[in-house]
């Protein structure tokens, strides 16, 4: 069986990575800083690879907008399905008046 | 801000609980269909918020806005449930997971080297996609297709922007487990947002 692989760990990147390494590292450097080799390598492939690079900055921009959210939940109008139905709104109404 | 606020920090006070359901009811259950998908959880959690709003009233600073103060109730509530999700197994299952999820990074790379599963050429537009309700019913279905615990785990770092130690921390996991299931989270929904959004908005 394979053992799980540690990301904690500086990766002994070679300069020249594959994709897999590139994406690998465009994630980590959202969640630690990334040492100076695995920057660079990142940085080397990006500047290579085109597909990488569209890879990488659609995530950092759907970061940028996941982030708020909230921003929909008050600007848009629920619609139907997105709503608490009447009979449960009536149903926590009377648990309050209970209470 | 108004020219005629005398005070800008007014202290706020609590509406009539009596209309606290028709006034946030709605807003507090998407807010938690979005974190968890499951219609019966969700409408038990904002129940469960409410009840603990009236009931801890006196904790009600007055310094955030009421709908703040009762997101932040059922914030906990959520991450309470996220955290059975992550206890109920045990650690050596949490291994065999992380395992699964590596595999399946690694598929991704393998079906990539078939050039239509490149990424495409597209940015997202956020003018566009914060008002944009389509976008985010794909985005709920494409969090559909995740392991439950990969879902969460993405819910609190990039929805909630959680710190990763804290999370971490309040999941038991460690940071491995939680970037191996980042780093899947975000491949697989860039991909499904590609087909299912971007693709289709050209």
């Amino acid at each position: 069986m394979n053992t799980p692989s540690n990301w904690e760990q500086p990766t002994d990147v070679k300069l020249v990575t594959s994709c897999k390494q590139a994406a690998r590292l465009v994630s980590l450097s959202f969640e630690r800083k990334l040492t100076a080799r695995e920057a660079l390598a990142m940085r080397l492939h990006l500047a290579m690879c085109k597909t990488c690079t569209f890879y990488s900055r659609q995530i950092k921009a759907l970061r940028g907008i996941f982030v708020r959210h909230e921003e929909f939940l008050s600007n848009t109008p629920p619609s139907d399905c997105e709503c608490l139905s009447h009979e449960t709104k009536q149903k926590i109404k009377r648990a309050l008046d209970a209470s | 801000m108004k020219p005629d606020d005398k005070n800008p920090f007014p202290r706020q006070k609590l509406s009539a609980p009596s209309t606290w359901v028709d006034q946030h009811g709605d807003y507090l259950f998407r807010y938690a269909m979005m974190r968890l998908r499951n219609r019966d959880l969700a409408e038990n959690l904002v129940q469960e918020t409410f009840l603990a709003a009236l009931s801890g009233k006196k904790s009600f600073g007055g310094r955030s806005a009421e709908r703040t103060w009762m997101v932040g109730i059922l914030k906990h509530k959520i991450i309470d449930h996220y955290r059975k999700d992550f206890r109920e197994r045990p650690v050596t299952d949490l291994q065999t997971f992380q395992i699964e999820e590596e595999q399946t990074i690694d598929q991704f790379y393998d079906a990539m080297d078939n050039p239509k599963k490149y990424p495409k050429d597209w940015m997202p537009d956020p003018a566009a996609v914060l008002h944009s309700k389509e976008f985010w019913e794909t985005l709920h279905g494409c969090m559909e297709y995740l392991p439950k615990r990969t879902a969460h785990a993405f819910a609190m770092r990039e929805l909630d922007d959680r710190d990763t130690t804290e999370i971490c921390k309040e999941l038991g996991i460690s940071p491995t487990n939680l970037w191996v299931m980042l780093h899947r989270a975000r491949l697989q929904l860039r991909e499904c947002l590609e087909r299912n959004w971007f693709d289709k908005k050209k």
